[in-house]
């Protein structure tokens, strides 16, 4: 009995410190996350450019999308 | 929806009064003039083609309302906004002021009424069942309602992506205030009653009798009869639909839906019909009174206006 | 709840509303249909101090079929011309150099970074890509590019998948592409680490029109000063990318993506030269780099956007390595201001931090083993490099807008541990790169 008790304290604590960690929100919540430059591809063009020039000026690319460049650039 | 297949009108002669009648948003449509001390009209008559001129053009009218704000069309400004995907989109002042008008009834109630919530109406049926939609296709709709997030000035509209405008509470009313106007113009001397499937509005009290007296269908419907009211001036509009709604484990939902819950208001009446100065007063009176659910009737009486409450 | 003591004032206020709206005169029938398509363009001029510039243009059109198929093409121009490093040290002589066609050569004043100045060229490229849902939760992508340059031809296609979980608050997404790459080097693919031939004149080339070895104006087998070099060479990368996208809240959305990039095939800049040095410093040789035929990366990027309540908060961090022995680190942070309901002021910062390449070295030392690979690309040896830039953006009545950019950015190459012998050590053999940015945007 004690060991079901000590169980059920655990499992309560497990529970309680997962919905304190729960994360996202409900649908009617996104109203902030639906603007658009709250996307994370927002300015998409601008992002692209600053790409292009990175790849070809320095030794690393990619991250944020592939690494590919398209370009004899480097 | 009306197609223009049947977009066409009659007249005819009922006792002291000429009838024009068409078809327009889905509903029966009815102009009557008043010709009480000139009983004796034929279609020769000069008063004849006045009348014929009258319900043309209100037809007219009322056919470019519908084909402006109807949301079963793609070609509309309504289908231009809803297919937006969080783009502005330019709007004309007269679509300006109805939507004003909108934000006006949002403001004044709160948020109950809120032309965004359209959405709702697609996933509740009321067709008596117990069918009742589920809480995750209930949340993914309030995800796309509220009108506090749509912006809104006198050139433009912006909403965000999947949100949708549906101006069905307003646009019947409207049409027959703005078709009221026209018989103002064009008859001055005369009555005009206006009636769009229940929506009415008169111009100015009759000349022998001072009131119309006109059928609108029994918001109860258990009664077999129309319910006949009369009304000399101004608007008059019921709001609620005592055939729809949903019965759950003992529970009747009406098909009145709560923007901010996504549910039934509960305890709403089953209809209101309110008399107002226009039939847009009225209407929206009518569907304010409706949101406040257990708290119409008193709502109603706070307002001091002329009204039917049926629960 | 019911309605405020002020309730009684709705009848009124209604009328009054309801006859505003009546009092306004019928306006004619909307006839503006709105484009569908959705075009974003975009000009940058980069200009570095005394090196290259370009200019770059961007026409992006995206169309919504309906139910979320999307479409998505973008056609990319850029004209490049000017000067950048070779990878060949300064003297404090007088230094000739062949340019790469073979044709002449040219000559570098002494203290000077030598830089091959006949950089000209102009590139297009073409993306295409389609989007749609796959199920209820499930969305696919896939896509196709095409970049053609004088000397060089990339040709890819991706595709990738994405699931989302909990109400769509969690997006897991894996992408696949493949790129395949040709360079048809001017003047044919140089041996690796072979000598570079001493120029047997110093001036243009026979001929005005060949002066730009880079010039599109060659002919396809660019007439050729070395006929016994290879030609064309290739190229194959695959990526493969894994991301989770997470909302946190109502105001904030991370993303953590994991990336791995294999290449194979021809690496080397065939422009690009290491010089062989003396213990004065002095050079004896200048050779071709080689770099070795293979290079896996992976990286790992972290980005947070947070909504405030008049701007957006972007900052996002990345880690990369590679069997190069490349490490490097970026930080970047964008902040969003809404300056009113129509505008914004954007301040922008980058940090970068890379390490060298094992193989990279400024020079050789002629007394010591020739190594397997060398390059003396200061973009492969250790750096530091940061940006800082501004932009304003408006949105006009229309529904168009349009946006200003401006942005600094400065290259620190910094000496990896080398010694520098005699002459060397008095001379600036990391030299810093400053570029200006202007960028002009306009969507409509």
């Amino acid at each position: 009995m004690k060991k079901i008790n000590k169980l059920l304290c655990i499992g309560l604590l497990a529970s309680q410190a997962i919905g304190c960690a729960s994360l996202g929100v409900q649908p009617w919540e996104r109203d902030l996350l639906a603007k658009e430059e709250m996307a994370l591809n927002a300015e998409g063009v601008d992002l692209g450019l600053d790409d292009h020039i990175y790849f070809s000026k320095e030794a690393t690319s990619g991250g944020r999308a592939f690494a590919g460049g398209g370009c004899g650039c480097n | 929806m009306s197609s223009t297949l049947t977009r066409e009108i009659n007249i005819e002669q009922r006792q002291d009064h000429l009838c024009g009648y068409f078809q327009a948003m889905a509903s029966p449509c009815e102009v009557l003039i008043d010709i009480a001390e000139s009983s004796d009209i034929s279609p020769r008559h000069s008063l004849w083609d006045e009348a014929y001129k009258l319900v043309s053009a209100i037809a007219e009218e009322a056919w470019r309302i519908e084909d402006k704000y109807s949301r079963y069309r793609d070609d509309n400004i309504i289908y231009e906004i809803n297919h937006a995907r969080g783009r502005r989109v330019e709007i004309d002042s007269e679509t300006f002021e109805l939507l004003n008008l909108a934000n006006t009834c949002y403001e004044l109630s709160q948020g109950r009424f809120d032309i965004t919530s359209g959405i709702l109406g697609k996933v509740w049926q009321f067709d008596g069942s117990d069918n009742l939609p589920s809480q995750s296709v209930i949340d993914a709709c309030l995800a796309c309602i509220g009108w506090h997030h749509v912006t809104l000035n006198e050139k433009y509209i912006h909403l965000l992506p999947g949100f949708a405008l549906d101006l069905g509470g307003i646009g019947k009313e409207y049409a027959v205030d703005k078709c009221i106007q026209i018989a103002r113009q064009q008859l001055p001397d005369f009555s005009v009653l206006i009636n769009f499937g229940g929506d009415i509005s008169v111009t100015q009290p009759r000349k022998t009798l001072p009131y119309w007296q006109v059928g609108i269908e029994h918001p109860n419907p258990e009664e077999q009869t129309q319910m006949m009211v009369k009304i000399a001036q101004g608007g008059l509009a019921t709001s609620g639909d005592a055939k729809r709604y949903l019965l759950k484990d003992g529970v009747r939902y009406g098909h009145v839906l709560s923007p901010h819950t996504g549910y039934p208001v509960m305890d709403a009446p089953r209809s209101v019909t309110v008399a107002g100065e226009n039939c847009t007063q009225a209407g929206l009176l009518a569907t304010l009174a409706l949101l406040q659910g257990a708290g119409a009737e008193s709502f109603l009486k706070d307002q001091k206006i002329t009204h039917w409450c049926l629960r | 709840m019911q309605l405020d003591n002020s309730s009684t004032n709705i009848a009124a206020s209604l009328a009054l509303a309801t006859c505003t709206l009546l009092g306004s005169t019928p306006a004619l029938a909307n006839e503006s249909v709105d484009n569908e398509w959705r075009f974003d363009t975009a000009i940058l001029y980069y200009g570095e101090t005394d090196r290259v510039s370009l200019v770059e243009g961007v026409i992006s059109a995206t169309k919504d079929f309906g139910d979320d198929h999307i479409f998505n093409g973008k056609l990319t121009y850029d004209g490049l011309t000017g000067a950048s490093a070779t990878g060949a040290v300064p003297q404090d002589t007088v230094q000739t150099f062949s340019r790469p066609s073979g044709h002449g050569g040219y000559a570098v004043a002494a203290g000077e970074l030598p830089l091959d100045d006949t950089f000209r060229d102009s590139r297009v490229q073409l993306n295409a890509q389609w989007t749609q849902p796959l199920g209820d939760n499930l969305r696919g992508s896939a896509g196709v590019h095409a970049s053609k340059e004088y000397d060089y031809l990339s040709l890819g296609m991706n595709g990738s998948l994405a699931q989302d979980f909990d109400q769509k608050n969690t997006t897991l997404s894996l992408g696949l592409s493949y790129q395949f790459d040709q360079i048809d080097p001017v003047g044919g693919t140089p041996e690796r680490l072979g000598v570079m031939p001493i120029p047997t004149y110093i001036g243009d080339d026979y001929d005005d029109d060949h002066d730009d070895d880079y010039d599109d104006d060659h002919d396809d087998d660019h007439d050729n000063a070395y006929p016994d070099r290879n030609g064309t060479q290739n190229k194959d990368t695959v990526d493969v990318l894994l991301g989770l996208t997470q909302i946190i809240n109502r105001r904030t959305i991370m993303q953590l993506n994991y990336g791995v990039s294999v290449s194979d095939g021809y690496l080397n800049d065939p422009y690009k030269l290491v010089s062989v040095v003396n213990d004065l410093g002095q050079t004896q040789q200048t050779l071709f780099e080689s770099r070795p035929d293979q290079r896996t990366k992976h990286n790992v990027y972290w980005q947070t956007k947070y909504a405030m309540d008049s701007g957006v908060f972007d900052i996002s961090y990345r880690y990369a390595t590679d069997d190069w022995d490349i490490t490097s680190h970026t930080l970047e942070s964008r902040l969003r201001f809404n300056i009113t309901d129509n505008s914004y002021l954007q301040p922008h910062i980058r940090i970068y931090k890379q390490t060298a390449a094992e193989f990279y070295q400024p020079f050789i030392l002629d007394d010591s083993p020739l190594p397997t690979f060398a390059s003396a690309d200061y973009r492969l040896g250790d750096m530091d490099a940061y940006t800082v830039g501004l932009k304003y953006g408006q949105q006009l009545d229309n529904g168009d807008a349009w946006a200003v950019r401006m942005e600094y950015y400065q290259q620190n190459p910094k000496n990896a541990g080398f010694d520098e012998p005699g002459q060397l050590a008095d001379l600036d053999l990391y030299p810093s790169v400053k570029a200006m940015m202007v960028q002009f945007n306009y969507q409509f």
